[in-house]
């Protein structure tokens, strides 16, 4: 099976996996309801249930896609939004919105946790980077203990924000830094689309580029590519996209290390295919998760970062170990 | 020589490199003329490694003075893509190993010649497929580089700074890794390319008696400036040698009449 036909597959089975996932849930809806006017089956399924698969998908499709590019960018398979600290510093944007929005009243409309989440995810990055760089080259280990670093001393400033904050805005922060796809402003939803759309379009015009990157900073030079600029530009596109699916749905873990990972060892390493294949399976796979967190202790839901959490913690070990063993990452 | 022949390609004046206060390179002059060979030699830490990377406009750190000119232009007016369609590169052996298959990876060379959505078109594939057959790693295209051999992926370097069909091929001493049998394998490939497909050629190597196999020109680099530059025999005179690497040489008739050669006392 050739790479194109494997990816078409992949792209042909996300879709109807996660097309699917909005006709269960509490009570199961059948397609047929949906061509009866009026029925009350159709009303959920349009008002509540789609927009929340299509906002799942479009998170999931923004987080593993930032997944590919941060691993291409550190050329280390263990770099996601989460252990770079991206989304601890998103979080700590978006609490500081919270808590402010309670005390000053900021009246920012829907770009104010947007806005608030992507300076912490910015920030994060910066810091990140600046370390791993002062150290000299790109050491995997010292990126690594930089993002944890960064992650402990974020997620303690997000419990100061949420020690400092109203009983009222600390639940609020707590339940969003869990990751839910639950309560979501369907305009909040237009924002998340032009995010990620325009960011995986940008992205898949520098696919080029960036297996270039993956092979090497001076070798992709000395092949034309303006190194500096593109690892700017995907940086940019990558944080980006974190801070919009975090300010929307919170920190939602695992999902940049395992999508990008499960299509690496399908297609391989061109990202001409890579960047396709993880907006979709990236977007299928937290539909899915989505669907498990309502489903698991109906009617009550599980909040989805923990679905993704209890999945990914053992594949990053698995990941770690079967490194081990020919010691080498990638 | 004839005037065609002796077109320079590259030239190369008062070219200085710094990092802090740290002097890399100092006042270095050279030239390269077209289908030329130039050795360069020096002891470690010479600048010969940085010298090449300035010349490929790579350092991102540290302050280049001086004059550079690649087919009579200034480098610093060239694209990064114009550069990379004038200038190939094969970088020093040994570090990350890219984690694709021969084939893909001699493909991406064609990225000096892409658009943003273009797709491959038969001119990648054939220069692709070309520079496979001219190193002989046609049948291990669909290999990854990390389950070669060190002399075979060294190879695949090679053929993917071949697909890029630039005028003018820096290498960073590609043989260091290798064994005698696999090092002359590759120094007859590279002096064939030279002379057969007329590849000028700027090759940093530790092994003294390439260049004067390879024949053209050396330059000698010493704590980074220049201690000579002429044609490879004036290596086999004088002290240059001895005064670049503070050691003795001795210089020898090759028993099987492969002219001179020169060995470390």
């Amino acid at each position: 099976m050739t790479p194109k036909l494997k990816l078409f597959i992949l792209i042909l089975a996300s879709l109807i996996a996660a097309a699917a996932c909005p006709f269960f849930g509490l009570s199961h809806i059948s397609p047929e309801s949906l061509t009866i006017p009026d029925h009350p089956d159709a009303e959920v399924f349009w008002r509540l249930r789609a927009p929340r698969a299509a906002a799942a998908f479009l998170a999931g499709a923004g987080l593993s896609m930032s997944g590919l590019i941060f691993q291409a960018l550190f050329r280390n398979p263990l770099a996601t939004p989460f252990t770079l600290g991206v989304s601890s510093g998103a979080s700590l944007g978006a609490s500081v919105y919270f808590w402010l929005g309670g005390i000053v009243l900021v009246r920012t409309g829907s770009l104010g946790p947007l806005a608030s989440a992507l300076a912490g995810a910015g920030l994060s990055m910066f810091l990140v980077w600046s370390v791993t760089r002062a150290r000299g080259g790109f050491s995997t280990s010292v990126m690594l203990l930089a993002g944890v670093v960064i992650n402990f001393f974020f997620s303690s400033l997000v419990l100061f924000v949420q020690y400092l904050s109203d009983s009222h805005d600390s639940l609020r922060i707590m339940h969003w830094l869990m990751g839910s796809l639950a309560g979501l402003e369907t305009a909040r939803l237009a924002d998340l689309a032009f995010v990620v759309l325009f960011g995986g379009l940008i992205v898949s015009l520098m696919a080029k580029e960036i297996d270039l990157l993956t092979a090497g900073e001076e070798l992709a030079a000395s092949r034309g590519v303006q190194v500096k600029l593109l690892k700017l530009k995907i940086f940019l596109v990558a944080s980006i996209m974190v801070g919009a699916v975090v300010s929307l749905s919170g920190p939602i873990g695992f999902v940049g290390l395992m999508a990008p990972h499960a299509c690496r060892l399908m297609l391989g390493w061109s990202h001409r295919l890579l960047v396709p294949a993880t907006f979709f399976a990236g977007g299928a796979f937290l539909t899915l998760c989505d669907l498990a967190s309502r489903l698991v202790l109906a009617p009550a839901e599980v909040p989805i970062g923990i679905v993704t959490a209890l999945l990914g913690g053992p594949f990053f070990l698995w990941i770690l170990f079967r490194a081990g063993s020919d010691g080498d990452l990638f | 020589m004839t005037a065609a022949s002796s077109k320079t390609v590259l030239s190369v004046q008062g070219l200085s490199y710094s990092i802090g206060a740290a002097q890399i390179l100092v006042d270095v002059d050279f030239s390269a003329e077209e289908g030329g060979f130039v050795s360069v030699v020096g002891p470690n830490g010479a600048g010969k490694s940085t010298l090449l990377r300035c010349l490929m406009r790579l350092p991102e750190r540290g302050r280049t003075r001086g004059r550079v000119e690649a087919a009579g232009r200034p480098l610093e007016q060239y694209s990064q893509k114009e550069l990379a369609r004038l200038i190939s590169y094969v970088p020093q052996a040994g570090g990350w190993i890219p984690p694709f298959t021969v084939g893909e990876f001699v493909l991406l060379s064609r990225f000096p010649y892409a658009t943003a959505v273009s797709s491959l078109a038969e001119s990648d594939r054939r220069a692709a497929e070309r520079a496979l057959e001219l190193t002989g790693l046609t049948a291990l295209a669909k290999r990854p580089l990390k389950n070669l051999s060190g002399g075979e992926r060294q190879k695949a370097f090679l053929a993917a700074a071949l697909a890029q069909e630039a005028q003018v091929m820096l290498l960073d001493e590609p043989a260091s890794f290798l064994d005698p049998r696999h090092a002359a394998e590759l120094a007859g490939l590279l002096r064939a390319l030279n002379r057969e497909e007329g590849l000028t050629m700027i090759m940093v190597t530790h092994d003294l008696n390439h260049p004067l196999r390879a024949g053209g020109h050396a330059l000698v680099l010493a704590e980074g400036r220049r201690r000579y530059f002429g044609p490879v025999e004036g290596l086999l005179e004088g002290s240059v040698l001895e005064e670049a690497f503070r050691h003795n040489f001795v210089r020898l008739d090759h028993p099987n009449g492969l002219g001179r050669v020169i060995l470390p006392e």
